[in-house]
């Protein structure tokens, strides 16, 4: 495009794309609204489940080894997204926030005929705006060969590797937990800060952050409860800032925990054998060094929960 | 006759086509268990093959409070790693490669000008150690794949093939809420729907040129697809999703899944 386009009248094609894109637009927001996938989409996902337009993975290729090894088709890349406005509570909004994400993701899968996603990354886009926050899942739709189709795909925020060396141990990862609590503590005789004691604990502020965390993670659990029997993998999220109103101190504490959840059958061990294996590389090796699945919370992962 | 003459001489003598570099020396970026595992699965690296693309990226600003892809800005992203790709794989061809293995694409913004983008793509460029003439894309040329020596060794015992390195790109602009947007909402979480749609629109578009780039390539299947979200250089609410990813197809013999070997599970003992 020259400079000077602007002022030339817009070619036919130009305004059959912008009618296109108009539409595309429209159909999208109607599907925020709960309506049906847009149309484009489906004809990305159905094509692919088809066969008449190629497979899209996120899957490595030692992933893809394994998945067919094991009866796993990939079908297609799918993702979702709700970018949240948090109006009065930014901590609970996660919740809200990824259990709409989830909800999407698995329309996605539903209409590429899947049994699962695999592979499912917690992402975050920053974009400004300090009080929203954009939640992203992305993973590969797959197909499990001699199954129909699953009327709700189970959604697994594991690589396909262990995907893989879960279901062999009876397991199935079957998607995302969150708990998410905050709390204010009003100190208004300004005893938390104890600025004249010695060594002495804070009871005010430890029982702030023991209160905050058993509720986050009795939320989890509740959270859990109808997607499987557990979890693992925790995120843990925790901040906590101080504030001065009327000349009171005020301390806001949040947690945040997303977790795998995963439907186990009880005592049944890997059926593999494991060889012990001395690494004879010095510093980080494929062996010895992992890197986190998620990018979301990844900003504070020094600080654990418990 | 008593004497034999090395297998490797007789490649040479035979003159046909050489597993080397024309100037007996073969270069490649590849580390040494990438080196060992592209030569376990059959491949001899020949040279690094390059190409690069300074490109001037157009100007081009969104309605403020518009969702809208900026096609100027996508197609000068997309066009630019095609020139970049097409240059490594003209240089991969005139060298006589079967494929590229292990290739990078790059971005860098030329400090003087705003407007001006380095697009890099460097590879290496490997031929079949039998002459085997089955791996080479749709159009008779190099194949070209962004996996690494172990993706690659990886891929060929999954029963596939490396096709062509697919690509899909979109720029888009994010509307801005209007000023007065934020009153509805005090005190209440919402689902900022035009940021949300802007997100989920612009990475679609991405993936479906990318299945699209699958599907002209004549393959089954695009394998390690990543996403990425960038900006380079530009306004605060434009964003680029890139999708990118290896389209494949299955080997002329293709390897049942029950043939596909059980990886052993090990317990790295260091510390």
């Amino acid at each position: 495009m020259g400079l000077f386009d602007i002022f030339k009248k817009p070619t036919p094609e130009a305004l059959a794309a912008r009618a296109a894109a108009e539409q595309r637009n429209a159909e999208m927001q109607a599907f925020l609204q709960g309506g049906a996938l847009p149309s484009a989409m489906r004809a990305r996902l159905e094509g692919a489940r088809a066969g008449t337009m190629p497979w899209t993975a996120t899957l490595t290729p030692a992933e893809l080894l394994i998945a067919r090894s094991h009866g796993l088709r990939p079908i297609a890349t799918v993702s979702a997204t709700c970018w949240l406005h948090y109006g009065w509570s930014w901590t609970l909004g996660h919740s809200e926030g990824w259990t709409m994400a989830l909800r999407r993701l698995k329309e996605e899968a539903y209409a590429a005929g899947a049994n699962a996603v695999l592979d499912v990354k917690m992402r975050t886009i920053r974009l400004g705006g300090a009080i929203s926050m954009d939640f992203t899942l992305i993973g590969t739709a797959v197909r499990v060969e001699g199954l129909e189709p699953s009327g709700d795909p189970i959604v697994a925020t594991v690589p396909a590797l262990e995907f893989v060396k879960l279901l062999e141990a009876d397991v199935v990862p079957t998607g995302i937990a969150i708990g998410a609590h905050y709390e204010w503590l009003d100190d208004w005789n300004n005893s938390a800060r104890m600025a004249w004691y010695g060594n002495i604990e804070s009871p005010q502020l430890s029982g702030l952050w023991e209160r905050v965390r058993t509720r986050a993670h009795q939320d989890l659990r509740a959270n859990a409860r109808p997607q499987g029997n557990g979890v693992l993998a925790h995120v843990n999220f925790s901040q906590s800032f101080e504030r001065e109103q009327n000349n009171r101190k005020q301390y806001l504490a949040r947690h945040i925990v997303a977790a795998t959840t995963v439907d186990a059958r009880r005592g049944v061990p890997l059926p593999h054998d494991v060889r012990i294996v001395v690494d004879l590389h010095a510093g980080g090796t494929p062996l010895t060094r992992t890197r986190p699945h998620h990018e979301s919370y990844r900003f504070n992962e020094s600080e654990g929960a418990i | 006759m008593s004497m034999q003459i090395p297998a490797h001489a007789a490649e040479r003598l035979k003159g046909l086509r050489s597993s080397m570099h024309s100037t007996g020396v073969f270069t490649s970026d590849f580390s040494v268990n990438e080196f060992l595992l592209v030569r376990k699965a059959g491949f001899e690296p020949i040279g690094l093959c390059v190409g690069s693309c300074v490109y001037h990226v157009g100007i081009q600003y969104g309605s403020w409070n518009k969702n809208q892809e900026l096609e100027v800005l996508s197609k000068a992203m997309y066009h630019a790693r095609e020139l970049a790709t097409t240059r490594m794989r003209a240089e991969a061809t005139a060298m006589g490669a079967d494929g590229i293995v292990g290739v990078k694409l790059t971005i860098k913004r030329l400090e003087w000008d705003e407007h001006l983008l380095e697009f890099i793509a460097i590879g290496t460029g490997v031929v079949h150690g039998d002459g085997h003439r089955g791996f080479r894309a749709h159009d008779g040329g190099p194949f070209t794949s962004d996996l690494s020596g172990q993706d690659f060794w990886s891929l060929l015992h999954s029963g596939y093939r490396p096709v062509e390195m697919v690509m899909g790109s979109c720029v888009y602009h994010v509307a801005h809420r209007g000023l007065f947007a934020g009153i509805g909402t005090v005190g209440r979480n919402v689902e900022l729907e035009n940021f949300t749609s802007a997100l989920y629109e612009a990475r679609e578009i991405a993936i479906e040129r990318m299945q699209f780039e699958a599907s002209a390539a004549k393959a089954e299947g695009v394998v390690g697809v990543d996403i990425h979200e960038g900006s380079h250089g530009w306004q605060t609410h434009v964003i680029e999703f890139f999708a990118i990813g290896t389209a494949v197809l299955p080997l002329d013999q293709e390897i049942t899944p029950e043939k596909i070997g059980e990886p052993i599970m090990v317990l790295s003992v260091n510390d």
